[in-house]
C-alpha cells in the first residue's frame, strides 16, 4: 500500500549542512561529488522512511548519489532542492533532470564567486597583511573572514535549495548573489594587484645589489615564459627549472 | 629536529592536505596558512610567514575547476618550512623551496591516485547504492575520507623525510652565492607564478584596469612603507 511521504515541518538542515563539509571526501572519476551529495542528504530524507515501507527513502537515495559535480560550496543548493522535491512527490526523472541542470550553473557560479573571487581577495588581503608586517594576525583575519562568508554560502544555499525546490533557479537570481558575482572579480583585481608589489617588496627585502637586479631578471622572464607557454609550462615545473639551473650556477661559479 | 616536532608537523600536515578536498576546505590547506602555522610550530614564525606567501605565490596559479589536476601546495609548504627551519642561515628559502615544489607535484599525483581508488570503490558497492542502502554509502564515504587522510599523511611524511635528506646532505656544502642564487630561483619563480595566476583570472578587459589600479596603489604603498 502506498502512502504519501509526510511533509517535515523541521528538515534536517543542521546534519545535512555537517555532512556538506564533507562533501568532496568521496570525490572520484566516476560520480564525482554524488556519494558526498548523496550522504549529505540522506538526513532530509529520512522522514520519508514511513512511507511505501521505506521503498521511496531508499530510492531518494540511491538517486541522491548519482553523478553529480559543481562548485562544493554550492552543493547545498542542490542537496536542498533535491530533498524537497523528493519529500512534494516529484517524479523520479523530474528530480535526476534538475540534478544534472544545476551541475553547470552551480559550478561556474561558485568558480566565479569563491575560487576567482572571495578565495583571491581575502588571501590577497592576508598577503597585503603579512608584507605589511601584521605576522599571524593577517593569517589568523584571512582565516576568520574567508570562513564567515563560507559557512555563510554553504547554509544560505541549503535553506535556499530546501526552500525553493523544484524553483530553486530563483534563489540563483536573488540579487544579493548578482552583485556578489559583480563586485567579486573587480575586488579580488584591486587587491591581488596591490598585494604582488608589496610581497616582492617583502620577499626581496633580504637580497642587495646585483642580486637584486638578478631577483628582477628572473622573475620577468619566468613570467613571460609562463605566459607563453601556458599550455605546457606550469609553475611547478618553472620553480623546480629555476632552482636546478640556480644550483647548477651555483655549482660552476661557487 | 626533534622527534616531537616531526610529529607535530606530520599531523599539521595531514589536517592541511585534509582540508584541501575532503573536510571541511576552510582553507588551511593555503599555504598562508599552513606555513605561518608550520612556523610557530616549530618555533620559527618568520620562516613560516616567508614560505607561506612564497607558495601563496605558486597557489595564485591553480584553478581546482573540476577534474582538473594540481599541484598541493598545503602539506608541501609545511615540508618547505621544515626544510628551510632546520637549515636557518645555510641554505634558506631556495632548498624550501625546491623540498616543498617537489612535495607539492607528488601531492597533486597522490590526489589523482586516491580519486582512482575512490572510483574503484564505488564501483564495487554500485549495486548496493543503486538499491539505495544508506549503511553502503555512509561506509564508502568515511572510507574515502580516511582514505583521503592517510595520503595526506604519506605526502607529509615524504616532505618531512625530503627535507631531512636535504639536511643532511647539503647543509653546509653549498656556497653563499649558491645559496643566494637558489633564493633568487626560489623567489623569481613565485612572483612570476604569482603574477602569470593572476593575470589569467583577471583576463582582460575591466579586470585588467581594476588589476593595474590595484598594482599602481601597491607598489606606491611598497615604496611609501
Amino acid at each position: 500500500m502506498s502512502t504519501t511521504p509526510p511533509s517535515p515541518s523541521r528538515p534536517r538542515l543542521g546534519p545535512s549542512l555537517l555532512r556538506l563539509f564533507t562533501v568532496q571526501g568521496s570525490w572520484n572519476y566516476e560520480r564525482m561529488q554524488g556519494v558526498g551529495m548523496g550522504v549529505a542528504e540522506e538526513p532530509l530524507l529520512r522522514d520519508l522512511r514511513v512511507a511505501e515501507n521505506g521503498a521511496a527513502y531508499r530510492a531518494a537515495v540511491a538517486r541522491g548519489a548519482h553523478f553529480f559535480n559543481a562548485h562544493p560550496y554550492f552543493c547545498g543548493l542542490a542537496v536542498g532542492a533535491a530533498a524537497r522535491a523528493e519529500h512534494e512527490g516529484v517524479p523520479p526523472e523530474q528530480v535526476e533532470r534538475l540534478r544534472t541542470a544545476l551541475c553547470g550553473p552551480l559550478g561556474s557560479l561558485g568558480d566565479r564567486l569563491v575560487w576567482a573571487g572571495w578565495l583571491p581577495f581575502t588571501s590577497g588581503l592576508a598577503l597585503i597583511g603579512v608584507a605589511l608586517g601584521l605576522g599571524l594576525r593577517a593569517v589568523l583575519g584571512f582565516l576568520v573572514v574567508y570562513n564567515a562568508g563560507h559557512v555563510a554560502l554553504r547554509w544560505w544555499g541549503l535553506r535556499a535549495g530546501w526552500t525553493h525546490g523544484m524553483r530553486v533557479a530563483l534563489a540563483l537570481r536573488a540579487p544579493f548573489l548578482q552583485r556578489a558575482v559583480a563586485l567579486s572579480g573587480p575586488a579580488m583585481a584591486v587587491v591581488v594587484g596591490a598585494a604582488l608589489p608589496l610581497v616582492a617588496r617583502y620577499l626581496s627585502a633580504g637580497f642587495l645589489g646585483w642580486s637584486r637586479a638578478a631577483l628582477a631578471g628572473v622573475g620577468v622572464g619566468g613570467f613571460v615564459l609562463l605566459w607563453w607557454l601556458r599550455a605546457r609550462l606550469t609553475s611547478v615545473r618553472l620553480g623546480l627549472a629555476l632552482i636546478a639551473i640556480a644550483a647548477l650556477v651555483g655549482w660552476l661559479w661557487p | 629536529m626533534s622527534r616531537e616536532l616531526l610529529l607535530l608537523l606530520l599531523a599539521w600536515g595531514t589536517l592541511v592536505g585534509l582540508d584541501l578536498v575532503s573536510v571541511p576546505q576552510m582553507m588551511i590547506a593555503r599555504p598562508i596558512v599552513a606555513g605561518p602555522i608550520a612556523g610557530a610550530l616549530a618555533g620559527d614564525l618568520g620562516t613560516g610567514l616567508t614560505l607561506g606567501v612564497l607558495f601563496e605565490l605558486f597557489q595564485y596559479d591553480v584553478l581546482p575547476v573540476g577534474a582538473t589536476r594540481y599541484p598541493e601546495y598545503g602539506p608541501a609548504t609545511v615540508a618547505a618550512v621544515s626544510a628551510a627551519h632546520a637549515a636557518t642561515l645555510t641554505l634558506g628559502l631556495g632548498l624550501g623551496a625546491f623540498v616543498g615544489l617537489i612535495t607539492a607535484m607528488a601531492g597533486g599525483t597522490s590526489l589523482h591516485l586516491v580519486r582512482r581508488l575512490n572510483a574503484r570503490a564505488v564501483r564495487r558497492a554500485a549495486p548496493a547504492l543503486e538499491a539505495g542502502d544508506a549503511r553502503v554509502l555512509i561506509r564508502l564515504h568515511v572510507a574515502a575520507i580516511l582514505r583521503d587522510g592517510a595520503r595526506a599523511a604519506l605526502v607529509t611524511a615524504l616532505g618531512l623525510g625530503l627535507a631531512q635528506v636535504a639536511r643532511t646532505y647539503l647543509a653546509g656544502t653549498i656556497s653563499l652565492r649558491g645559496v643566494m642564487l637558489l633564493d633568487i630561483a626560489a623567489v623569481g619563480g613565485a612572483l612570476a607564478a604569482g603574477t602569470a595566476g593572476t593575470l589569467r583570472l583577471v583576463g582582460r578587459g575591466a579586470g585588467l584596469t581594476w588589476f593595474a589600479a590595484g598594482a599602481l596603489g601597491g607598489a606606491a604603498l611598497a615604496w611609501l612603507a
